[in-house]
């Protein structure tokens, strides 16, 4: 772990930056956010701006996959005509 | 031989029939009159009387005769009538037609007699014959044996002998001129029709002989050859087997290239008796080519006959795991799919079936626009074996497919899915699939809003949660739930979903379901009802409450129906998803303070650091979410905390968020900068420890210089340098209790961080 190449955030810079980060991905996930979380996003635009390029693209939680019947399990015979 | 008799053979006949036991010339043949006594004149009654009755006596035999041998009239002869009146037919007219019957009976008799005794002289001779050296006689004597066929006595004494039977089949395996194989083949044919012949093919070994005419390039000697096997493969017993181990099976495919519509009935027929039930002749069909036959006439034939025939085939080839992703690719499911809409029943109900089993390896099928427009169409229908196929075939062709989701949806699918589960009643083979139908069509593809909106237009809400009652089918249940999770993401279901009384009885399920899987223990033991795993219950009644706590109304009821400690024992599931649906609810639930006060008090602090560092992306999110919300009213250092973790698991890849967390860097702004307190605290604990054994080795240093020369540290001097250790040792004491009391744990968290960089190096 190299101490010299770190970048000079803040701690503080750095909790925005992780609660800025989860309230994204729960608004993607459609999740509700209180109205202070709502703020704390309003007030820290420029992280929020910045973070944005760095949500996943892909759909997080869809809920359960569709899922085939499997039907063909044993043969009927039908009556011949 | 002639049925009809001429009049020369009858007179010849009746001449016979005189001296035999039967009556005296009756006149019937010879024209001979009846005299009967009742007949004969009186003398009394006078001459005109007795010319009277002379005329009705000939007449009467004229009349008889003519009733009995119509043929044997002159032209424009008619036979008198005693009277004529049309309302009273005499006995002789009565007599007509039964003694016409009579008469035909006691020919055949004759003939059949004789054609037997014929036949029985003939065949010894004939079974030599057939086994001649020369191809001539071999060929008339075919032809002979052929034309004995055609009559039954005859055609009886040939099946009774099996050296005939065996000569034949001999003959037409082994000849090599074409006329003889087809009159043989003729003649196995013939004695095909009753089972004494099948019985003796079978036993003459005709069955390999008729599989090698399989190949003959005459279509007479194909068709004797394949209607002959198909007579034996229906009525014979041991005749599957025989077929299939003369290789039937690789014969007869390549006759699926034939062109003749008759001759492919029989064909397809022959193999649907031969492959059903047998996994190894199915094999062996699609080794040969036959799914993308099967599928070509299909598509490009409509006698009815044959195509109810070659479905038959389809539908026994569409429950193999090899076959079936055959004729999927052969095109299929479309050309199936070509027959829903005839006059056939049988058809369309065959073709319903094959491609409910054809479905499942269909998901990915482009070209089924039309074929999907038809089932929803289908899905109004009263049959419930239409339904049932219906809602099977669209269920999985909506899996996974968000084109054919979009297409449904807009084809009118969703209110005809309700109105078909309405109508399934407790048939679960519809109303599962159904359900399932709907599942697909209310997520994953870019009209599942619309579809989420159209089931609540077309009164769908009630019924669907209806199905969540007593009693409880799992299947059911488990589409069920899952669906109402889909409609919950639609804000305008909301009110109707809780209004219909779904959240209680999610609630109750969950409770039921989880109660089973504490029963059956924990860990990897799983519990299955219906065929369904109880986790898999949780899973979803969890799912769905999670969104429609989205609902403030919602997650109010939700929370007031003491919820929350299941779902944060939820948290320990060893089911990835039940901890993903359980911390997603719990973060629902923790936007109001109250809740998050009740989670936090439940003790979910601990499982949700634990699920910070899941690989789920969603259970990582929700946990931090939940923690954040109920971090609030807490302190800085559980904060700190949170965030320390949270750079461990979400942020691990972030080389700053690396370093901020290993210099235990505060949260709030009031925080001192970490150097600056690592500092004063290593400082700090240095004199802690230092302190004291600075001044007692100043006190045993003046004492050892004492001794040495007593003289240098004299009383005063020693006083005064021991009082000034003394005080500074006093004032740095107090100075670090000071320093302890302002910031607490700061000597050990500083030793624990510096302690964790070395061992991460």
């Amino acid at each position: 772990m190299n101490r010299e190449e770190a970048p000079g955030k803040s701690p503080e810079e750095m909790y925005i930056q992780q609660k800025v980060r989860v309230l994204l991905m729960l608004k993607k996930m459609g999740s509700n956010l209180t109205p202070n979380e709502e703020a704390f996003l309003r007030n820290y635009a420029g992280v929020v701006h910045s973070q944005m390029s760095q949500l996943p693209q892909h759909p997080i939680d869809q809920g359960a996959e569709d899922v085939v019947m499997a039907f063909s399990r044993s043969e009927t015979e039908d009556r011949r005509q | 031989m002639s049925l009809q008799m001429s009049e020369a053979e009858g007179a010849v006949k009746v001449e016979e029939w005189q001296q035999t036991f039967y009556a005296p010339d009756s006149g019937i043949q010879s024209g001979a009159t009846t005299i009967r006594d009742e007949d004969s004149v009186s003398a009394r009654a006078g001459e005109s009387a007795t010319d009277m009755e002379a005329q009705y006596s000939l007449t009467r035999a004229q009349r008889v005769r003519a009733a009995m041998f119509p043929e044997t009239l002159v032209e424009g002869e008619t036979a008198l009538t005693a009277h004529s009146n049309p309302d009273q037919p005499t006995n002789v007219q009565r007599l007509a037609e039964p003694s016409q019957l009579l008469k035909t009976a006691i020919v055949h008799l004759i003939n059949y007699q004789d054609d037997a005794e014929l036949a029985t002289r003939a065949v010894p001779e004939l079974t030599k014959l057939l086994a001649d050296e020369d191809q001539v006689v071999v060929n008339k004597a075919a032809l002979i044996v052929n034309q004995l066929t055609r009559k039954e006595a005859s055609r009886r004494v040939l099946m009774q002998s099996p050296q005939m039977v065996s000569a034949v089949v001999r003959a037409m395996q082994n000849t090599g001129d074409l006329e003889t194989a087809r009159c043989a083949a003729s003649v196995l044919h013939s004695l095909s029709h009753q089972r004494e012949g099948l019985l003796a093919i079978f036993k003459s070994g005709g069955i390999p002989a008729l599989v090698r005419m399989l190949s003959s390039p005459m279509e007479s000697v194909l068709f004797y050859a394949i209607t002959t096997l198909h007579n034996l493969l229906l009525h014979q017993e041991g005749a599957k087997m025989a077929v299939r181990l003369a290789d039937g099976l690789q014969r007869m495919v390549p006759l699926l290239k034939k062109t003749n519509p008759k001759f492919l009935a029989i064909t397809t027929d022959c193999l649907q008796l031969l492959s059903y039930g047998n996994q190894e002749s199915k094999l062996i069909i699609l080794a040969n080519g036959g799914p993308e036959s099967l599928v070509f006439i299909m598509r490009n034939h409509n006698y009815e006959k044959l195509l109810w025939t070659t479905s038959r085939v389809l539908k026994v080839l569409s429950v193999c795991p090899s076959n079936k992703p055959a004729i999927v690719d052969a095109g299929g499911m479309q050309a199936l799919g070509q027959h829903l809409t005839g006059s056939s029943q049988r058809l369309t109900q065959n073709c319903l079936w094959t491609l409910r089993n054809l479905s499942d390896a269909a998901t990915k099928q482009e070209g089924l626009d039309g074929l999907l427009q038809i089932l929803v169409s289908q899905l109004g229908s009263d049959d419930v074996n239409m339904l049932t196929c219906a809602t099977g075939i669209l269920s999985n062709l909506t899996c996974n497919n968000a084109r054919n989701k979009a297409l449904v949806t807009q084809s009118g699918g969703v209110e005809a899915l309700i109105h078909a589960v309405l109508r399934a009643g407790e048939k679960e083979d519809v109303a599962e699939p159904a359900v399932c139908a709907l599942r697909h069509l209310t997520s994953r593809h870019p009209d599942a809003e619309l579809a989420q909106n159209a089931v609540r237009l077309h009164y769908g809400i009630p019924a669907i949660t209806k199905l969540l009652g007593q009693p409880h089918y799992w299947p059911v249940v488990k589409a069920t739930v899952g669906l109402i999770r889909n409609l919950a993401l639609c804000p305008a279901n909301q009110a109707p979903l809780r209004e219909s009384g779904t959240i209680p009885r999610l609630v109750n399920l969950l409770l039921k379901a989880h109660q089973e899987t504490q029963r059956h223990g924990s860990g990897a033991q799983q519990t299955y009802q219906d065929g369904v795993r109880m986790e898999e219950i949780v899973e979803g009644c969890t799912g769905a409450l999670h969104i429609l706590a989205r609902d403030p109304i919602n997650r109010g009821e939700i929370a007031s129906m003491q919820t929350i400690p299941l779902f944060v024992q939820l948290l320990y599931s060893y089911v990835e998803n039940i901890k993903r649906v359980s911390a997603g609810v719990l973060c629902e639930l923790a936007l109001d303070k109250q809740c998050a006060e009740m989670i936090d008090a439940e003790g979910a602090s601990a499982p949700l650091m634990e699920l910070l560092h899941s690989p789920n992306e969603g259970i990582a999110t929700y946990a931090a979410a939940v923690l954040f919300r109920i971090s609030e009213d807490k302190s800085s250092d559980y904060r700190k905390r949170v965030s320390v973790e949270l750079t461990h698991s979400l942020f691990k890849h972030d080389p700053a968020a690396w370093e901020m967390a290993h210099a235990a860097m505060p949260l709030d702004p009031g925080y001192i900068p970490d150097g600056v307190s690592a500092l004063v605290s290593g400082v700090c604990v240095c004199f802690c420890l230092n302190v004291g054994v600075l001044t007692s080795v100043t006190v045993g240093f003046i004492e050892f210089i004492h001794l040495k020369s007593p003289s240098v540290t004299s009383p005063p001097s020693v006083s005064r340098v021991l009082h000034h250790v003394k005080l500074l040792e006093i004032w740095m004491q107090f100075t670090l209790h000071m320093v302890t009391l302002i910031y607490p744990w700061m000597a050990s968290r500083w030793t624990l961080s510096y302690m964790s960089n070395i061992c991460q190096k």
